[in-house]
């Protein structure tokens, strides 16, 4: 059955070639799409993660860049039991040099460890450290402007996140002044084994203006999150629908030019469901092939988009194994559903037109 | 061992076939002739069970279509059927396009059945690589492959110089005197000879 499968394929191949880009083109977008939102979702949450179990921020604001919490909390919040360490953040963004937007970190220094340095040192006053992608994007490579204020390079990290490789850290305090806030978030890092549940009641305890949530509860309820999410899988779905389209009207064009071959096979007693079967392995690998074409070239392509300077690494694209195979099941569902139509409309040929003489 | 009674089909409001009634026995080599439109191929379409007539009764060795459960098996396994264009599948080998109609058909089984047709020699030959006359034998193999003991031909030499023409109609000949029933369709009355009953058609009757 499968040789015989693929001898139909290779027999049309100008047709297999337009079905196989067909999908191609679909499975692509569905996988950079998902890869690259999951991507920024993963760096984000990462960065998030990369220091605490539970998250501090400004009670009833929706997003993160515009949270303010006092940054007095965070001495406070040591104070509590099972606390191995806090620290806090203020995220902001700024132009740098013809850069447009860089994201701008300002940290308490004891979250300084998170940045492994490749060169230079942990930055004091009016210093910052760079990420190296956004080192190699800068003219001047020993003092950079942020908001009409200069800051001395004073080292080099590297990071596996993109927003943190192409942005700039420094001191808290100098962010606050910068983007005029005391933190954007307070990172909690809890002793091994404690009652998270207990600790964020007690952190609540300390303030009405704060809201605090288990870093993964966060991750999974932060709307920014699921924006990017719905978008994604909204775009996917019409990627899905036009690759469906696409299978539907050209397997039509191929089946249709193949009614002689379904006629006979009726006329020999082949059943229905067996020709439909049959369709529907020439289907099935046209979707294993499409698949195995789209994750190759998806994976160049994010490995272009990763290191394309333009894009100062913060658009970097994950295919995970949950998602290659969601991909996966989805392509061969797009394959097969695409031709169960006109599969069916072989199957019924009318074996009767070729004993009329028809070359149907 | 095939039996019409009274049979009448219509397409749509047309009238096709009205009361028709023949018999034929097994082994027989029977011709149906008529004109292009006479109604010899809806003729042939109701008795190998691809058409079911509007009114009247077929039987099958006694059995009446009507009670056949399984129609596709019963096709498969009692006829065989020779186009007036081959139908053979260019992207499949000869021996796939016969092993079509039984897959479980054995490369001797087909190869003996290749001989006998003296094309042999054409096992793997694809169909674009042989002649019209190669390809209508490979047809005639096709339809030989499951022992069916029916074999209808409708126009088998439509497409076939007269040599090759003979050719056919010799090898359908042996295969009836050998116990197969075969029913053709033709509009050429010297090749209708061969058969020992000649039904004519005309305006849906057979005179």
């Amino acid at each position: 059955m499968i040789s015989y499968a693929f001898k139909a394929l290779f027999a049309n191949k100008l047709k297999t070639f337009l079905i196989i880009l067909s999908l191609i083109f679909s499975i692509v977008s569905i996988f950079l799409i998902s890869s690259i939102s999951n991507g920024v979702i993963s760096m984000y949450s990462s960065m998030l993660k990369s220091d605490g179990d539970i998250i501090v921020t400004q009670a009833k604001i929706s997003d993160t860049f515009f949270s303010n919490v006092n940054i007095n909390l965070v001495e406070k919040i040591n104070n509590l039991k099972d606390i191995k360490d806090t620290s806090a953040m203020t995220v902001g963004a700024s132009p740098v040099e013809k850069l447009p937007i860089v994201a701008v970190y300002g940290v308490t220094k004891n979250r300084f460890k998170n940045y492994t340095l490749i060169a230079g040192n942990y930055p004091s006053k009016n210093e910052v450290i760079i990420g190296k992608s956004i080192l190699e994007q800068l003219f001047n490579k020993n003092e950079i402007q942020i908001a009409n204020k200069s800051f001395k390079i004073s080292g080099v990290f590297k990071s596996e996140i993109g927003f943190e490789n192409g942005g700039v850290v420094l001191n808290i305090d100098e962010a606050g002044e910068i983007f005029n806030k005391s933190a954007s978030m307070i990172l909690v890092n809890t002793t091994l084994n404690s009652n998270i549940e207990n600790i964020i009641k007690d952190i609540k305890n300390l303030s009405d203006e704060i809201d605090v949530k288990s870093t993964q509860n966060f991750v999974d309820n932060y709307n920014q999150f699921k924006i990017i999410k719905t978008s994604s899988n909204v775009i996917s779905f019409i990627a899905f629908s036009m690759g469906l389209l696409g299978i539907v009207s050209l397997m039509s064009i191929t089946i249709n030019q193949r009614k002689a071959e379904f006629g006979i096979k009726r006329a020999l007693g082949i059943k229905t469901s067996k020709i439909v079967y049959s369709i529907m392995v020439e289907s099935f690998l046209l979707g294993v092939f499409s698949f195995i074409s789209a994750l190759i070239i998806s994976n160049v392509t994010l490995y272009f988009v990763k290191n394309a300077k333009s894009l100062q690494g913060y658009v970097n694209g994950e295919i995970s194994v949950e998602l290659a195979f969601y991909i996966f099941v989805t392509s061969i569902l797009m394959a097969i559903i695409g031709s169960i139509i006109p599969a069916l409309n072989a199957a019924k040929t009318d074996p009767v037109e070729l004993i009329q003489g028809n070359k149907i | 061992m095939i039996k019409a009674l009274n049979l009448t089909h219509y397409y749509n409001k047309d009238l096709a076939l009205e009361n028709i009634n023949l018999e034929i026995n097994k082994g027989e080599f029977v011709s149906i002739i008529g004109e292009s439109g006479s109604g010899k191929s809806t003729l042939l379409s109701l008795l190998s069970t691809l058409l079911k007539p509007t009114s009247g009764e077929i039987f099958f060795e006694n059995t009446n279509y009507k009670n056949i459960k399984d129609i596709d098996n019963f096709r498969k396994t009692n006829i065989g059927f020779i186009f007036q264009f081959h139908y053979l599948i260019n992207y499949l080998t000869v021996k796939e396009n016969i092993k079509l109609a039984n897959e479980k058909a054995s490369n001797d089984e087909i190869y003996n059945l290749l001989k006998l047709l003296k094309i042999e020699n054409l096992l793997d030959k694809y169909p674009n690589e042989i002649s019209g006359g190669q390809k209508q034998r490979v047809a005639i193999a096709r339809a030989l492959i499951n022992k069916p003991k029916v074999i209808i031909a409708d126009e088998p030499t439509g497409n076939l110089d007269s040599k090759n023409s003979l050719n056919v109609f010799e090898i359908l000949k042996n295969l009836s005197e050998e116990g197969t029933t075969i029913i053709v369709a033709t509009h050429d009355k010297e090749l209708a000879k061969f058969a020992n009953k000649i039904y004519e058609v005309k305006d849906g009757k057979i005179n």
